[in-house]
């Protein structure tokens, strides 16, 4: 598509969700980016910027999306990013499904009535789901075996598979998953953060899973990168290197606190009923089992090398 | 040793000393002694503790940083002892008898306050005990430590006795041949704390007996050199002025090192010692200075406060017991020396278990791990126990490492033990016999893996679950890769079967032969089985384990020995890809794979004769 040659340039990019962590993350990038021309900002709320045209959509609403179609054919763009997801803490969960699963579906919708070349959605490696029998590196073609307890990473699958359907039905178009290991930076903010943000995380003890974890500078950077690569599927986007999650709570400047496993699974229901629940009880898988995935074919397909190791990203936490 | 002498020697040469006053000595009454010098306070108790702790700071490791230090301490404060020893002398020469006393504690007006009994108390704990803390590290350091350097350290210590001394004036003669004998046979440590009592009216006395004490101390220990000092403490004697030149030529005699070391060394070091004694700063000077020139000065006196303290019956000992005692001190340095390193490991080895511990608790923290899960930095700091149950505990004998080639490579081997150790020697034995092989990986089955606190320990290890990614990825890697076939029902079979091959799975490592082309050795390990024999399983589906095992020794294992035997590589060449579709072919293979590892281990129980010894 000639959209995705860089020596083109007057690029114009249309974002959802643009006052999220991935909005604001990638706006700054694009507003540096001699090649784009302009953004589209599909919002509820408008952001700062130069660039910015912003036309007002709540992606919840049920008319979402002929409003969005309708901004989207007004004038063509190059390229659609669908950021609009929730990360912060969840207070209401119908209005995240809505948002999450909805929206997406009219996103979707939209940008297949106006003839897109180009969608990028963000997920998270989460939805592998962490389990026992998952291979040391998960790649992007393992099942999403996701995490029953948990709606956000139920969403996140769903929303994934919309996508892939999508993708099936579109194939002219290029859509593009990124598939981001926990989003590590000291202006992030979404479940990982939030954990290893306490002074004491509690962790089982006997366990001491793998993670990896994403320095918020590549997440931008894989973002911006998904501008103009060649390609289309999902994408593992990692960052350098693993650690044992006691590794990184000591990394973010936390201390570990390893529970016995059944204790921490009462206290965590516990606490789950009476609605104090700090700690989500769909962690509990993660902070049990490895979830590695293979960065590899983000690598070679999409051209994102890591800068950060998952050290420095959590240390960049401590720091915040 | 040194730190035992040390604390020993102080205690009866304290007693000694005072007990010259009441011509008896016994270690009860130094302690007395001590406790009122402490007066002042805690400054004496500390002081003990300090030195000893400084020894054994120094016996350790750890005395990287401390070594050079603490002999210019040492040096240090016998050099400013001789300096500002001839102040000391003067007052004393100057007054008279207790009026000496006087007026140096006028001089010295915070000496007065805490000293109400005895002046000199206070700075003889002061002195003595920083004189030992140097004395011990100087040994320490110096090995061998100098015998004139000892005789210099011991006249020192004497000196501050030597008053006490002089009283009596026929002891002091005995006490010059104790002397001798205490010089040989004991550190300079513990001559150091007899230093305590020193009073400046009896100083000249005890200067004239400490140079014919001297005398025959030079005399007895050496050559040249301690004529010298002989000489200077006779000079001495016949001038009582001429204390400043004594303090000169003691330090000459003493040793060049001290006088180079003192002018630099000496303010850190004394300083500090001083403010930890928590005497007022006027105090420091004299305290400090005081033990110092008890050196140089004692050099001539020495030999007296000692005798007065013992009643030496005998006379001036010979050259031999000396030489004795000078072997039995570098016997106790070296042994402690010994003692020092393997203490040393242990403690590596200890931190390591540690580490171990911490890592399956899940709170082990590790940066560099691989994408596996193994944490080198853990394994280099479990290194010293590694080693040990490799090469000693189990005494692991490796027989045909050679067949196994280069690349990737699949080793089937027999599973046994009730717990997993098999895996771990397997990649010790290969890292350590085919240093040329990519680091080796083995794979555990799930329920081990999944295991609390082992399996994360096992993954940190370098254990991986088994899988076919996992293997297809190792091997892509050109590693070996060690597998157990028979898997999770070989761990859970009783003793009474042991060696005895279970089946060999669904031939899955057949199957990834095939398709990547790796060659199959088979290996036969024996002694696993009675490392960690079965002997009972407690239920503890709780912990999401199918059981416990019930094992003698608990996680720990048996000091069985361990034999490998590495067998021919079976090829895989001749058969295409698709032969792993093929189940007939891969159910041949398998078996022969199992009759190979079954034959050798059959040959190598034939061989063995003791399931202990080897």
């Amino acid at each position: 598509m000639d959209v995705s040659r860089p020596g083109k340039g007057r690029l114009r990019v249309a974002v959802t969700g643009a006052s999220g962590d991935y909005g604001r993350l990638l706006l700054s990038r694009l507003e540096q980016d001699a090649d784009v021309e302009s953004i589209l900002v599909l919002d509820v709320a408008r952001p700062e910027g130069e660039k910015i045209e912003f036309h007002r959509v709540d992606l919840t609403r049920y008319d979402a999306e002929s409003e969005l179609t309708d901004a989207l054919t007004e004038r063509p763009v190059d390229a659609l990013y669908h950021l609009a997801f929730l990360f912060g803490p969840i207070q209401n969960g119908s209005l995240a499904h809505e948002l999450e699963v909805i929206g997406t579906m009219n996103v979707l919708t939209a940008a297949g009535r106006s003839r897109l070349p180009r969608l990028v959605v963000p997920s998270l490696t989460a939805v592998y789901g962490a389990r026992g029998n998952n291979p040391a590196l998960l790649r992007e073609g393992s099942p999403l075996q996701g995490c029953p307890h948990s709606r956000f990473v139920t969403d996140k699958v769903e929303v994934e598979s919309q996508v892939r359907a999508f993708r099936d039905r579109h194939p002219d178009m290029r859509v593009l998953v990124l598939r981001f290991a926990p989003v590590l930076g000291p202006s992030v903010d979404n479940p990982a953060t939030r954990l290893l943000r306490n002074a004491v995380v509690p962790t089982l003890m006997g366990f001491d899973p793998l993670w990896q974890g994403l320095h918020e500078e590549d997440a931008a950077r894989a973002l911006h990168l998904a501008l103009r690569a060649e390609t289309s599927g999902e994408f593992n986007v990692v960052g350098r290197g693993v650690m044992p999650l006691s590794g990184l709570i000591q990394q973010a400047g936390a201390r570990p606190l390893p529970l016995p496993g059944p204790l921490f699974r009462a206290a965590l229901h516990t606490l789950d009923v009476v609605g104090a629940g700090t700690l989500p009880v769909a962690l509990l898988d993660y902070i049990h089992y490895s979830w590695v995935a293979d960065g590899e074919r983000a690598e070679s397909a999409l051209g994102f090398i890591p800068l950060h190791h998952v050290r420095d990203a959590a240390a960049a936490l401590k720091r915040s | 040793m040194a730190k035992g002498v040390l604390g020993n020697d102080p205690f009866k040469r304290g007693a000694a000393s005072r007990p010259s006053d009441s011509s008896e000595p016994s270690t009860p009454e130094k302690k007395p002694a001590k406790d009122k010098a402490g007066t002042g306070g805690k400054a004496s108790a500390r002081k003990a503790g300090a030195p000893k702790a400084g020894g054994k700071a120094a016996s350790t490791k750890s005395r990287k940083a401390e070594g050079p230090k603490a002999p210019t301490k040492a040096r240090g404060g016998k050099t400013t002892a001789t300096e500002r020893r001839p102040k000391h002398a003067a007052v004393p020469v100057e007054t008279a008898g207790a009026a000496a006393q006087g007026g140096e504690e006028a001089a010295l007006p915070l000496r007065e306050p805490a000293a109400t009994l005895d002046a000199r108390a206070p700075v003889n704990d002061a002195g003595p005990l920083t004189e030992q803390q140097r004395e011990v590290e100087h040994a320490l350091t110096e090995a061998l430590a100098s015998e004139a350097a000892e005789a210099s350290a011991a006249a020192a210590v004497e000196e501050a006795l030597g008053p006490e001394a002089g009283q009596d004036a026929e002891v002091e003669r005995l006490m010059a041949t104790e002397l001798a004998t205490e010089l040989a046979e004991e550190a300079v440590e513990a001559l150091l704390e007899r230093g305590p009592p020193s009073e400046p009216s009896e100083q000249e006395r005890e200067l004239a007996v400490s140079v014919a004490t001297q005398v025959a101390d030079t005399a007895a220990r050496a050559a040249a050199g301690e004529e010298r000092t002989g000489e200077a403490a006779r000079d001495v004697t016949t001038e009582d002025t001429g204390t400043q030149e004594e303090l000169a030529i003691g330090v000459v005699m003493a040793e060049e090192e001290e006088e180079e070391d003192t002018t630099a060394v000496e303010p850190e070091v004394e300083l500090p010692d001083v403010t930890r004694d928590e005497f007022p700063p006027g105090r420091r000077g004299p305290l400090s200075l005081v033990p110092p020139p008890s050196f140089e000065d004692g050099g001539a006196r020495e030999p007296f406060p000692p005798d007065a303290g013992r009643s030496g019956p005998e006379a001036i000992r010979p050259l031999a017991e000396r030489a004795v005692a000078a072997l039995s001190l570098a016997r106790d340095i070296a042994g402690q020396a010994l003692a020092s390193e393997s203490l040393a490991r242990a403690m590596l080895a200890v931190n390591g278990l540690k580490d171990m511990v911490l890592a399956g608790l899940g709170t082990g923290g590790g940066e560099n791990l691989d994408e596996y899960g193994k944490d080198p930095a853990l394994v280099e700091r479990l290194e010293p126990v590694l080693e040990f149950l490799y090469s000693q505990y189990w005494r692991v004998s490796v027989q045909g490492v050679v067949h196994v080639p280069q690349g990737a490579v699949i080793l089937v081997a027999n599973h046994s033990g009730a717990l997993p150790y098999d895996g771990l020697v397997m990649s010790m034995a290969l890292t350590r016999e085919r240093p040329d092989l990519r680091e080796p990986r083995w794979l555990v089955e799930d329920q081990i893996f999944h295991a609390p606190m082992v399996g994360t320990l096992f993954n940190r290890l370098g254990a991986v679950r088994a899988c076919p990614e996992n293997a297809l990825r190792l091997l892509d890697e050109h590693r070996p890769l060690v597998v157990f076939p028979e898997g999770y029902q070989a761990l859970s079979k009783p003793f009474g079967e042991r060696y005895r091959l279970k089946r060999f799975g669904r031939g899955g490592f057949v199957k990834l032969a095939l398709r990547t082309g790796a060659p199959i050795v088979p290996v036969a390990i024996v002694g696993a089985e009675e490392t960690s024999p079965l002997l009972g399983r407690i239920p503890a589906s709780f912990l999401g384990l199918p059981y416990v095992p019930l094992t003698p020794l608990g996680p720990l294992p048996l000091p069985a020995k361990w034999s490998i035997r590495f067998g021919e590589p079976i090829g895989v060449e001749d058969f295409p890809p698709e032969a792993a579709d093929d189940l007939g072919e891969v159910q041949r293979l398998t078996e022969r794979t199992r009759e190979s590892i079954q034959g050798m281990l059959q040959s190598l129980l034939r061989e063995r004769r003791s399931v202990f010894a080897g």
